[in-house]
């Protein structure tokens, strides 16, 4: 470009970069239950818009707190043959299953040096209350292992008081690595299948090394395996920012 | 499929059917069918009516209605017989019916003995040759042929099947949609013929049902949501036993 001066043109500085501050903005999206994102399928999506009112109807008159898995629950439901006709079980929750109306949760606790397990349905009307008493993530999504794991880590005490936490703290991931008891397992958890990174392996190298054998490392370039939940998610939890508020 | 609970709490699974565009489309009379009873054809689903030639249309046209997906014939008797044209919805039915479900069952195509009747098999191992999922013998020696019928490996599924005496829990007026007890025949999204039960045992139970159907443009105004009295609704608070 020719100036009709003849003198050079007048410095531009480039534009200044946008930094867009991810983190921050992904804090502020709130919790959303696993139950209420549609599984991958041929069903009529209106089915789900059914199911989800319903679900939305009843977390209207019972409080479902969020919750993850490695949570402390403290669960009251009602039952014919007990004398007070209610029963209360603590336990910390190994599972969340299940879409829809039928979402389950195992919860987990060693009684008298008897490991017991029961699994409740979230929108079962014989619940009665459901109370987190700890908050507190773990390293993975299924903590099946420990029943594997040696007893002390799956021990909660049963009159355990709620511990007092500050709303609007991040929910702390505990980064424990738990023991196991001696071989054999009920699964091969050192497997990459599971991807377990909440268990201290005290196996010999060779044996870890074996275990990768079992790797599919292409598992994760698998476009056909990809479900992208983003846009889904947010209009389910502006429907149910909606509803709740009337 | 969806859980559905009842007062007491015990947990029973149902399966949703929606009704869609459904119009009564001929009423054939007792000497033409040649039957005990005069028959009214009903049809399914809207569909393209690009897909088929001009005389296949003709039902549709005398009805007045699009072109339907399916055609089937409901057994009717005199006091039941409505015009052709008018559109059935989910009311005709109600809470505490029982109903049977007729479907062509999900299709397996080819399949051997083993899982089209069930058969045992042979041995996986202790020295047997080449045979493991064979049905053995076919005949007796005395018989000397095979009898008709006999069952062997072929086509398994896409067949006509119904589920008699289920139970309705739940209809909602709004998306036209059935609530039925326990599991039906077909595949997600398969076409269904709902019918009133012919079991002996629910001779009597239907107590007032919309007579011949529910009519829209009437004067009823039905609630979104019929239940069934033992259903646990969700706008009541936990169950508790006294």
């Amino acid at each position: 470009r020719v100036s009709s001066d003849g003198k050079p043109p007048k410095f531009q500085p480039p534009p200044k970069p946008v930094i867009i501050d991810r983190k921050t903005q992904k804090e502020e999206s709130r919790f959303l239950s696993p139950e209420f994102i549609p599984p991958r399928g041929r069903t009529d999506p209106l089915k789900y818009y059914i199911e989800r009112k319903d679900m939305i109807q009843r977390r209207k008159v019972f409080n479902i707190p969020d919750f993850y898995v490695g949570h402390i629950l403290a669960v009251t439901t009602a039952d014919p043959y007990a004398s007070n006709k209610s029963n209360r079980f603590v336990g910390i929750c190994i599972q969340r299953g299940g879409k829809g109306l039928g979402a389950t949760f195992v919860l987990r606790n060693v009684i008298e040096e008897q490991g017991i397990e029961i699994c409740y349905e979230l929108y079962s009307p014989r619940i009665q209350a459901i109370e987190v008493l700890k908050l507190e993530k773990r390293l993975d999504e299924n903590l099946m292992y420990l029943r594997d794991a040696l007893p002390e880590y799956s021990t909660f005490d049963v009159n355990m008081k709620p511990v007092p936490r500050m709303e609007h703290e991040e929910i702390p991931v505990n980064k424990l690595q738990v023991r196991m008891k001696p071989k054999p397992w009920s699964k091969r958890w050192e497997r990459p299948k599971y991807n377990i990174k909440g268990i201290k392996f005290e196996l010999p190298e060779h044996k870890m090394k074996a275990a990768q054998k079992w790797s599919q490392p292409w598992l994760e370039f698998d476009m056909m395996r990809e479900y992208d939940t983003s846009k889904i998610e947010e209009k389910i939890r502006k429907e149910l920012n909606e509803e709740l508020e009337k | 499929m969806m859980p559905i609970w009842t007062k007491s709490g015990e947990k029973k699974p149902v399966t949703l059917l929606k009704v869609q565009d459904c119009h009564v489309l001929r009423y054939v009379s007792k000497e033409e069918s040649g039957g005990k009873t005069a028959k009214l054809l009903v049809g399914g689903k809207n569909v393209s009516p690009f897909s088929k030639p001009e005389s296949a249309h003709e039902i549709f046209k005398e009805a007045g209605v699009p072109r339907k997906q399916k055609v089937t014939t409901f057994n009717v008797t005199d006091d039941a017989i409505i015009k052709p044209g008018t559109p059935l919805y989910a009311a005709h039915f109600r809470p505490g019916q029982f109903v049977d479900v007729t479907a062509k069952t999900i299709g397996k195509g080819f399949q051997g003995v083993m899982k089209r009747w069930g058969f045992h098999g042979q041995p996986a191992s202790h020295g047997q040759t080449k045979t493991h999922r064979r049905p053995g013998a076919i005949s007796t020696n005395k018989a000397a042929k095979v009898y008709r019928g006999k069952k062997m490996p072929g086509k398994m599924g896409n067949i006509y099947r119904t589920s008699f005496g289920l139970k309705v829990w739940r209809i909602n007026t709004k998306h036209d949609i059935i609530y039925v007890n326990g599991s039906v025949p077909g595949h997600t999204n398969c076409l269904v013929k709902v019918r009133d039960s012919k079991l002996p045992t629910y001779k009597d139970c239907n107590k007032n049902p919309p007579f011949p159907t529910f009519f829209a443009d009437g004067d009823e105004e039905l609630p979104e949501d019929l239940f069934d009295e033992e259903i646990f609704q969700f706008t009541d608070p936990s169950v508790t036993f006294a």
